[in-house]
């Protein structure tokens, strides 16, 4: 797929306009230069964008929609040490999985969603604190 | 290329069969468990009948000499890539050197190591299957061994596999509404009455009832049941005539033969029963000392059984590049 600049008011203004004829009420796109988040609220639109910072513990966060499952051995007995090849769960979409893998080595401290949940692109599902 | 450091013996290379030459006396052969080879080959961007390896002696370990894409379906247990434990029915890319280990499954009896581009060892009568008792098809028509370098076929390069890998829900899950499972663990099989039931008292009532042992005399040709032996109200001499995986025989000891993927092509002995086929693959999974009981079944749920996991494979099959180009636009 070839990059969108999503800074470019003209964009900005074409999604929202989409979104508005759709009756959806807002969109958050995540990528590597940044956040793009449009919120549709009786006819306006509030624009923000946030610039990415590195937080000091890393936040796993879903990389497509799907229903949220720890790996058992994930929600076993938190906080625990994990390697950064670890599948920490999946989301579900049908019968196929998408693994969670840590991507970092530390330890995983936290689980930010409940098992079950639908989640959305960029929802935060794990925190793991590098290790010192 | 794959280089095998470490096995046991009789596992082999395997795809769905080669069908179509009982009459000149080869078996079928392929995966005891072929739904496994089918979601694996799913998973890696295969056609469905790719060859895998088939392992059912362990452990096991392998090095790919390259990047691979790879999947670890059948089993239930974990495969050991580089010493990390990674789930099982989920595709990932081996690096160039990573070592893939498979340790015995804790219930079940085989694994199945599918790689993109399937294996690629010559086609013989149409398939890749080892054919043991032929000597021929496969990795030079035997088992495999320690130091052999089996070559990987080109993958398809149309949608890559996300860098996180990706998974199924696995069939005994995805299909357990229709199949059949018992409080105490016993393997239930559904059968169809076949030829000579009607030669066996009380409709059979011994045949079915009975909770039977798989014994050591069993393997890729065929489960010997250990049990109370059943035997014919009449002594009936019969012809040798055609016989398929699923087949259950009841020799004259009385105890009874299901004949599985290296199926004999001919047999003689009675037959009582022959298994669905869309529970073969939950048979072919049965370790020596298991036990298994036959359930009686009719056409028409057979028939059932079979949509749903045909169904259950086509959504696979639609699903998995869904999620892998959703997956490399959003990436």
């Amino acid at each position: 797929m070839s990059a969108i600049d999503f800074s470019d008011p003209k964009t900005i203004a074409f999604l929202t306009e989409a979104l508005t004829a759709a009756g959806v009420d807002g969109l958050e796109i995540s990528s590597a230069s940044g956040n793009l988040r449009i919120v549709v609220s009786g006819g306006e639109s509030h624009v923000s964008h946030g610039v990415k910072a590195s937080s000091k513990p890393a936040v796993i966060k879903a990389p497509m929609a799907g229903i949220f499952q720890p790996r058992n051995s994930a929600s076993a007995d938190l906080p625990h040490a994990v390697a950064a090849a670890d599948v920490l769960g999946f989301l579900r979409v049908g019968d196929v999985l998408v693994p969670l893998q840590a991507g970092h080595s530390g330890v995983l401290n936290r689980r930010l969603i409940e098992p079950g949940t639908l989640v959305g692109f960029g929802d935060a599902l794990f925190e793991i604190e590098a290790q010192s | 290329m794959i280089e095998i450091l470490e096995t046991g013996p009789f596992n082999t290379v395997q795809d769905l069969g080669r069908p179509g030459y009982r009459d000149i006396g080869v078996s079928a052969s392929g995966a005891m468990d072929s739904l496994a080879v089918r979601i694996g080959n799913s998973l890696v961007g295969n056609d469905e009948g790719a060859a895998v390896l088939e392992i059912q002696t362990f452990p096991f370990r392998l090095h790919f000499t390259d990047r691979t894409v790879f999947a670890v379906t059948g089993t239930d247990g974990n495969p050991v890539l580089d010493g990390i434990e990674l789930p099982a029915w989920c595709a990932f890319t081996a690096e160039a050197g990573q070592i893939l280990e498979l340790r015995q499954p804790p219930k079940l009896a085989r694994a199945y190591v599918c790689v993109a581009g399937g294996v690629d060892v010559p086609s013989v009568m149409g398939s890749r299957s080892t054919s043991l008792r032929g000597g021929f098809g496969g990795y030079a028509g035997r088992p495999l061994e320690k130091g052999d370098q089996i070559t990987v076929g080109a993958a398809s390069t149309n949608i890559p596999l996300p860098a996180s890998g990706l998974a199924v829900v696995e069939p005994s899950i995805a299909l357990q509404d229709v199949v059949p499972a018992s409080p105490d663990g016993t393997l239930l099989i559904r059968a169809l009455p076949a030829g000579e039931h009607g030669l066996f008292a009380d409709d059979g009532k011994a045949f079915w009832d009975q909770t039977w042992r798989i014994s050591s005399r069993s393997d890729r040709t065929g489960y010997r049941l250990s049990g109370d032996a059943i035997v014919p109200t009449q002594t009936v001499e019969m012809r040798s005539h055609g016989v398929v995986p699923g087949v259950i025989q009841v020799p004259p000891g009385g105890e009874p033969i299901v004949q599985m993927s290296d199926a004999n092509t001919a047999g003689g002995y009675p037959k009582i029963a022959g298994v669905i086929e869309c529970d073969l693959w939950r048979l072919g999974q049965a370790r020596i000392g298991s036990r298994v009981q036959f359930v009686r079944s009719s056409h028409a749920e057979a028939r059932a059984v079979e949509k749903a996991v045909e169904r259950y494979i086509a959504d696979l099959r639609q699903t998995i590049p869904m999620v892998k180009r959703a997956l490399k636009a959003m990436a």
